[in-house]
């Protein structure tokens, strides 16, 4: 099987493999969001699973127990949980990364518990308390999880997880690194297949996947030069080939993101401390969400380039000529986030489209029209 | 040209001391234009964020810019804020509190003043903005999106709560510690806005007067199990507004001692807030609808009276530790065991610390049913209402119905289907006495 139907087959058939894999005995403990060290998990030989929805498969059942203003990428997961997806999970970890998961944590863990269910409270400032207090929950997460598993956590065997993820986080920057080119030899529909595939798989497993991608990609022959805009995704959850399709067949480049499913759960390293915890847990910390504040830092434009400075580089390396936004409906810190987000990207001469969707590929469509103005009007 | 006619949304008061509320809260609005004619700090501010009495401490007068959105629902004159928000490019799902204020905020700058008949004179420009992450997300994010509309410091607080199967042993020291750092965090601020010390003698004097406002508050609602209900549910949204816009002040503790004494009077002597009073209603969460709160009389008018309600008195009194001497510690033990207060409850029960509320409430004052109401854009106070409402179903049989709007947007509101449900409701309920 070629590397590109692997991908295809892990993207297509989400969780067999986790499957299997709690088959024959590994506990597969699945969580949500950004703010979980897979490290963490990774060394009790654990499986971590980053929990997905579908965007295929209306909510129905979930609807039973969970309002629909909620996140419907959160509703979309529960109802999979509730229709006995999930039931391959041995743990249920939610961080408090917002409102919505906070709370669907509550009705999930009654309505569908796991053998091991535990919530991380994620302070929402930042700030040298902030970090002090997260370390200290992840300390009551690892108390937890040697409870569950009956074994203390080896401080060693952490340290080998740090340098494992790390690994794949400079390969899956290597991936993005072959975006930089004009035009992209890899689509941005294709790196989002690869990136989903490696949520339900052992980070070992992700890697060798995702090398083989890189060396396949590189044997491409350069595509020739077609002028098509080159957008900067930003946004929540985009699980899902749908929107980034779409934008791609309305004919543009999805050459960069700053999304929960793609650079930031990957873009930065975790610092090899010696403790290990200590770059683990400032590294988490600092995940670029919305949900997160920073102190305030000076005036209005100070601020906003305290805020979102970071995304110059993405901008400017991946030679982006246009945003889009892609929020998730009823994502409240996305939703406060986007209009200042957008003031800023502006001011460096970058126009911006924001769409709020329903995670759901049956409304994708309708956004054609919107997507092909935009793209009409960068090009 | 035609004057704009007034609609009715307020609901009729069960009290008299009810009544005195509504100069409460102009006084809110009107002291924060004359300490801003007198140089005195004002900050925009969120409710229950466990720092009320620091403001009170350290003379900075707060501005509820959260109440100020009930307030134009209650007047009808919340439209123009929300579309001006919508059209600044904010969702017509976000927080609608939050787009009242945001609108405001960007109607103000756009006119070069406040806007012409705004509720209660309208909210001046603050000298700061303090966030806190106590109770929803729109609480901490809403302010720094304000700053978009004007130039104040802001501050961004924690305040945090475990989970109720957390190990309370295991957790208490570290959360009451970041709790306390957040505080210190705060106080920090403030110091270098107002350019003077806190005093903690003040904040304990400030402490004292809180917590002795919340204690009578909470005797109140102990008078209110008596049958006929001496107090119903609309008054607890007006008074409300002293225990938390007046916290810490002998403002709020005089208004519940008379309070206190006028339903004390009414449980004395019988009186009921209706004379013939059928059913016992529990509002079970959910911001109360600002825009519509007549409906409460609308019940009344079936003989169902709100007798209690699981909103804005979130917190029964606490008892500190003696060992905490200091002020700063107080507050973070008191909001740490406040927030713990049916934890282990939940734990040896149901699993669930609402529910344990709720069924205690249940018992205590002899409800009927229960009404929850589902606000669209707030998902802090609505989502879990289904869960809830599913799980009380295991431990009583009693009628309950999930009302849907919007605290403040309108769009959300339909008469006729709400009279539809009222209507099943109410049958339901006498279906229940006949059985």
């Amino acid at each position: 099987m070629s590397v590109v139907q692997k991908i295809e087959e892990l993207y297509n058939e989400r969780g067999k493999r986790a499957k299997e894999l709690h088959d024959a005995g590994k506990k597969v403990i699945g969580y949500f969001c950004c703010f979980v060290p897979d490290e963490i998990i990774t060394a009790f030989d654990m499986v971590p699973y980053r929990i997905q929805g579908s965007q295929n498969d209306p909510i129905d059942e979930a609807d039973a127990l969970l309002e629909p203003m909620a996140c419907p990428f959160a509703r979309s997961c529960f109802n999979m949980a509730l229709k006995g997806e999930y039931d391959f999970l041995d743990g249920f970890v939610a961080p408090h990364s917002c409102d919505t998961i906070e709370r669907m944590y509550h009705i999930w863990r009654s309505n569908k518990p796991s053998p091991f269910n535990h919530m991380i409270n994620v302070p929402h400032m930042m700030g040298p308390s902030s970090d002090v207090f997260y370390r200290k929950e992840l300390d009551y997460f690892i108390k937890r999880l040697e409870e569950f598993s009956g074994t203390k956590l080896d401080q060693n065997k952490l340290r080998d997880a740090v340098k494992l993820y790390n690994r794949r986080r400079a390969l899956l920057r290597e991936l993005y690194d072959l975006r930089k080119e004009n035009p992209p030899r890899v689509s941005g529909t294709e790196i989002t297949k690869v990136l989903v595939a490696g949520m339900g798989i052992p980070a070992l497993e992700h890697i060798e996947l995702v090398q083989d991608y890189i060396d396949e990609i590189k044997g491409r022959p350069a595509p020739k030069a077609d002028g098509l805009p080159r957008i900067f995704l930003w946004g929540n959850e985009i699980d899902d080939i749908a929107f980034i399709r779409l934008v791609e067949e309305c004919g543009a480049h999805a050459v960069m993101d700053d999304l929960c499913t793609g650079t930031r759960f990957f873009w930065e390293d975790v610092s090899e401390t010696n403790d290990p915890l200590d770059g683990i847990a400032k590294r988490y910390i600092c995940t670029h969400c919305p949900r997160s504040l920073k102190p305030q830092d000076g005036n209005r434009q100070e601020d906003l380039e305290s805020r979102f400075g970071y995304m110059k580089e993405f901008i400017s390396q991946w030679q982006a000529n246009g945003v889009i936004f892609y929020i998730v409906r009823y994502c409240d810190t996305c939703e406060l986030e986007g209009p200042d987000l957008r003031e800023y990207l502006n001011s460096l001469k970058l126009p911006v489209l924001m769409i709020e969707d329903d995670y759901s590929t049956s409304t994708i469509g309708q956004l054609r029209t919107r997507i092909q103005a935009f793209l009409e009007m960068i090009s | 040209m035609e004057a704009n006619q007034q609609i009715k949304t307020t609901a009729v008061k069960g009290t008299d001391t009810a009544r005195l509320v509504r100069a409460m809260v102009k006084n809110i609005y009107q002291s924060a234009h004359e300490a801003k004619a007198n140089g005195q700090k004002v900050a925009y501010m969120m409710v229950a964020s466990q720092y009320d009495e620091i403001l009170r401490a350290m003379d900075i007068v707060p501005l509820p810019t959260e109440n100020y959105a009930g307030l134009c629902a209650a007047k009808r004159d919340m439209d123009r804020f929300l579309l001006k928000a919508e059209a600044d490019g904010y969702s017509q799902v976000l927080c609608s509190y939050a787009r009242i204020g945001l609108g405001f905020d960007s109607l103000r700058k756009e006119l070069g003043h406040i806007p012409e008949g705004s509720p209660d004179g309208g909210m001046p420009v603050p000298d700061m903005m303090l966030g806190s992450s106590a109770v929803c997300d729109p609480r901490f994010k809403w302010f720094q999106a304000t700053s978009r509309f004007l130039a104040a410091p802001t501050f961004g607080m924690d305040v945090v709560a475990p989970p109720p199967q957390a190990d309370l042993n295991e957790v208490r020291d570290y959360y009451i510690k970041y709790q306390r750092d957040q505080l210190l965090g705060l106080i920090e601020f403030l110091e270098k806005q107002t350019g003077k010390k806190m005093d903690k003698e003040r904040l304990w004097e400030a402490i004292r007067l809180g917590d002795k406002a919340w204690q009578i508050w909470y005797d109140i609602d102990r008078l209110r199990v008596a049958v006929p209900s001496p107090m119903p549910s609309q008054d607890h949204f007006s008074i409300m507004v002293a225990g938390h816009y007046y916290s810490g002040t002998q403002i709020a503790v005089d208004f519940y001692q008379k309070l206190y004494d006028e339903v004390k009077y009414k449980v004395d002597n019988k009186i009921g807030v209706i004379a013939d009073e059928k059913y016992r209603i529990l509002y079970g969460g959910g911001l109360p609808p600002w825009h519509t709160l007549w409906i409460f009389n609308y019940f009344e008018s079936f003989g169902a009276v709100f007798v209690i309600e699981n909103v804005y008195r979130g917190f029964d009194p606490v008892e500190v530790p003696s060992h905490v001497k200091d002020p700063v510690d107080y507050l973070a033990w008191r909001a740490f065991l406040r927030f713990t207060r049916y934890h282990e409850k939940a734990r040896a029960h149901s699993g669930n610390p609402i529910v344990e509320k709720l069924l205690g409430l249940i018992d205590d004052y002899k409800i009927d049913g229960v009404v929850f109401h589902a606000c669209r854009s707030c998902r802090a106070t609505t989502i879990g209402q289904t869960h809830i409402k599913s799980e009380l179903g295991k431990y009583t049989s009693i009628p309950m119905m999930q009302l849907v709007s919007d605290m403040v947007d309108l769009r959300d509101y339909s008469e006729a289907q709400w009279k539809a449900q009222i209507s099943a409701f109410i049958e339901a309920l006498e279906g229940r006495e006949k059985g």
